[in-house]
C-alpha cells in the first residue's frame, strides 16, 4: 500500500496559503482548468464505477462481447453468489479481526516508542528511528517465508494472531514515524506543568500528552488498519482455511471457480466500499497523515 | 527511586524494538542463513550446507537476471508516470485554489482500495475479448479491432500493462505530497517572477521544481521502494506471464519458493534483492532526501 512519507523531524505544518501566487488568475483560464479537472476525475473514477456496474450485471452480461458499460438488467445475483459462497463471510470476520488486532498492537508498541524517541532525543532513539526506516525498505517476500515457519513452530499457523503479527511488521515502523511527528508538535511545557503538579512521568504521558495527540493516534490507527485490511502477500502465505482473509478469497476465485467475474466484482465492491466511505468521512485526518512530515525534507 | 530520563526513554522504546528484533530482524537472519543451504521443500527434510552455491545459481539463472531488469524497468515506469501525472494534478489543484478541495478528497479514493482489487479490476478492463479498453479504443476508431492489442497476453508490452493498476492506485499519493509541497512555495516569489515576465514553463522549471526538490525526493524514494516490491497487482493480473514477461523480483522469489520448492535458492534471491533495495534506498536517502537536515 502507498504509505505516507514520514520524516520524524517534521511538525504538522500550519495551513498557510503561500501558494496563492500559483492560482490561475484569468477567468477563461480557470474555466479551462475546471474542464480539465472534470475530465481527469471522470477518467480516474471510471474504473471503480465500472467495477460497481459490472457487479450488478447478470453473469452472462458480465462477459458479453462487446462489453457494455451499464448493466442491461440490474441484478443482485452476483452479490448473492459471492456472499453465499463457503468461507466468504468467515473471511470478512478474519479480515476485520486481523486488522483490529494488528492496529491495536501497532499503537500499543508505537505510541510509547515514538514518545520516547521524540521527547528525550537520546542517541539510541535516533538509531531506533533510523532502524524503523530501514524496516520499511524490507521487501515482504523476504521475511514472509521465515516468518511463516516461525509461526508454524510456535503453533500459531493459520491463525489471525499470526497474520496480525506479520501485518504489524509493516505498520509498526510507519506508526512510529507518524507518531513521532505528532509528538514533535506537542510542547514540552505541557508535561513539565503536569510533573510540577505531582504527576509521574508516565502519569503525565497518559493524562496530558496522550489526549493532546489523540487526533494523531486516530490517523495512525487508520493507516495501520488500512495496511492490514488491504494486505495480500502475508495473507496468501500465512493463512489456509481457518484464518483466510478476503483478499486471498478474491484471488482464489480465479482458480477455484473458473473466471466468475460477476462474483469477483461483487465481492471486491463489498470489500472496498466500507473503507472508501470511512476514509471519505475521515478525509481530513487521512490527508494530515499522508502529508505529515513529507513536506519537510 | 527516580530513573534517569535516558533509561525511561529506553523502557518506552524497548517493546517496539523487541518486536522488530523478533519479527523482522530474526526472520531476515533466517533468510540469510537459509540462503547458504540446499533445503528440501518438505518439512523436516534434509538441509545441506552448500556455501555460496545458491548465490552462484541465482546469478547464473536467466530468470533471476531477467526479473532484476524487469523490476527496475517496472519501478521506473511506475514512478515516472506517477510523478508526471501527480505533478500535473497537483499543479491543477493549486491553480484552482481552495475551491478544488472536495475534488482533492475524491481523488484520493484509489488509495483505499486493496491492490488485489485494483489488479483484478484492471485485468477485467484489459483482458482479451471482453475487456472494455480494447472495445472503447475500437469504437473511437483508434484500433481496427478490439483485440488488436493484447494488453496482458503480448510479452512485449505486458510489463507496462501490469504497471497500470499501480499507477492508478498511487498517483493520488504523489499528487497529495506534491500539492502539500506547492502550498509552501511563497506566493510573492511567483508574483515577482510573473511581474518580470516569466512564462509558465520558466516558472515551472526554474522556480517551482527547484523549490520542490526535497519534497520530490521524498516522494520518489518512498514510491520507488514500494513499486520495486510490487506483488499483488501483478500476481492477479498475469501471475508473471506470459513467458515470464511480467515476472518481477517478488514474484520470482515467491514462485521459486512455492512452485518450484527451492527455499535455499529463494532465500539467496531474497537476500540479494534485500541488499539491492537497502543499497539503493540508503544511497537515495543519504544523497537526496537527507532526513532531518534543513534544505
Amino acid at each position: 500500500m502507498p504509505t505516507p512519507a514520514a520524516s520524524g523531524t517534521g511538525s504538522p505544518r500550519r495551513r498557510n496559503h503561500h501558494a496563492e501566487g500559483l492560482e490561475a488568475g484569468k477567468r477563461s483560464t480557470r474555466t479551462l482548468l475546471w474542464v480539465i479537472l472534470a475530465a481527469a476525475m471522470v477518467l480516474y473514477g471510471f474504473p471503480f464505477l465500472y467495477l460497481l456496474f459490472t457487479s450488478f450485471k447478470t453473469p452472462i452480461d458480465t462477459i458479453a462481447v462487446p462489453p457494455t458499460i451499464l448493466p442491461k438488467e440490474w441484478t443482485l445475483e452476483n452479490y448473492a453468489n459471492a456472499l453465499g459462497r463457503n468461507g466468504v463471510l468467515a473471511s470478512f470476520i478474519n479480515s476485520t479481526q486481523t486488522a483490529v488486532i494488528s492496529t491495536v498492537l501497532s499503537l500499543v508498541l508505537a505510541v510509547p516508542a515514538a514518545y520516547g524517541i521524540t521527547r528525550y532525543k537520546t542517541p539510541s532513539g535516533r538509531v531506533f528511528i533510523m532502524a524503523a526506516l530501514v524496516t520499511r525498505m524490507v521487501p515482504p517476500v523476504a521475511i514472509a517465508i521465515p516468518l511463516a515457519s516461525m509461526m508454524a513452530s510456535a503453533g500459531l499457523a493459520d491463525t489471525p494472531i499470526a497474520l496480525s503479527i506479520a501485518h504489524t511488521t509493516i505498520s509498526l515502523p510507519l506508526s512510529i514515524w507518524l507518531m513521532s511527528s505528532f509528538f514533535e508538535a506537542v510542547p514540552n511545557d505541557l508535561e513539565e506543568a503536569a510533573t510540577v503538579d505531582g504527576c509521574s512521568r508516565l502519569g503525565a504521558l497518559w493524562r496530558v500528552v496522550i489526549p493532546v495527540v489523540s487526533g494523531g493516534i486516530a490517523v495512525t490507527a487508520i493507516f495501520a488498519f488500512l495496511a492490514s485490511w488491504n494486505e495480500f502477500l502475508f495473507a496468501l502465505l500465512m493463512t489456509a482455511i481457518r484464518s483466510q482473509t478476503t483478499p486471498v478469497v478474491i484471488a482464489n476465485f480465479q482458480t477455484q471457480f473458473g473466471l466468475d467475474w460477476g462474483s469477483m466484482t461483487a465481492l471486491a465492491a463489498v470489500y472496498s466500499i466500507p473503507v472508501i466511505l470511512l476514509t471519505l468521512l475521515l478525509q481530513r485526518k487521512i490527508v494530515a497523515g499522508m502529508t505529515l512530515g513529507a513536506v519537510k525534507g | 527511586m527516580r530513573i534517569s530520563d535516558r533509561r525511561f526513554a529506553l523502557y518506552l522504546m524497548a517493546p517496539a524494538a523487541l518486536f522488530l528484533a523478533v519479527f523482522v530482524a530474526y526472520p531476515l537472519f533466517r533468510l540469510v542463513a537459509d540462503s547458504l543451504f540446499k533445503i528440501s521443500p518438505t518439512a523436516g527434510g534434509p538441509r545441506d550446507f552448500v556455501g555460496l552455491d545458491n548465490y552462484v545459481r541465482a546469478f547464473a539463472s536467466e530468470a533471476f537476471m531477467g526479473a532484476g531488469w524487469r523490476t527496475l524497468a517496472y519501478t521506473f515506469v511506475v514512478v515516472a508516470l506517477e510523478f508526471a501525472l501527480g505533478l500535473g494534478m497537483a499543479l491543477l489543484f493549486t491553480a484552482l485554489g481552495r475551491k478544488s478541495e472536495v475534488w482533492r478528497t475524491v481523488f484520493l479514493y484509489p488509495l483505499m482500495i486493496a491492490p488485489i482489487v485494483a489488479g483484478l479490476l484492471w485485468k477485467f478492463l484489459m483482458i482479451d475479448n471482453f475487456g472494455l479498453i480494447g472495445t472503447l479504443l475500437h469504437q473511437a476508431g483508434i484500433l481496427q479491432n478490439p483485440n488488436q492489442i493484447g494488453w496482458l497476453s503480448d510479452p512485449g508490452i505486458v510489463l507496462f500493462s501490469v504497471a497500470v493498476p499501480d499507477i492508478w492506485l498511487t498517483t493520488s499519493f504523489m499528487c497529495l505530497v506534491l500539492f502539500a509541497g506547492l502550498q509552501n512555495i511563497p506566493g510573492d516569489l511567483i508574483e515577482a517572477a510573473r511581474l518580470d515576465g516569466a512564462k509558465a514553463p520558466t516558472l515551472l522549471f526554474s522556480i517551482i521544481l527547484p523549490l520542490l526538490r526535497p519534497v520530490i525526493a521524498v516522494a520518489l524514494v518512498v514510491r520507488g521502494i514500494d513499486a520495486a516490491r510490487a506483488f499483488d497487482t501483478i500476481l492477479i493480473q498475469t501471475n508473471g506471464g506470459p513467458q515470464s514477461a511480467s515476472e518481477t523480483m517478488s514474484l520470482l522469489i515467491y514462485r521459486t519458493m512455492i512452485r518450484f520448492g527451492d527455499p535455499g535458492l529463494a532465500s539467496a534471491m531474497g537476500t540479494i534483492y534485500l541488499l539491492a533495495m537497502l543499497g539503493v534506498a540508503f544511497f537515495a536517502v543519504a544523497t537526496i532526501w537527507r532526513p532531518g537536515k534543513d534544505n
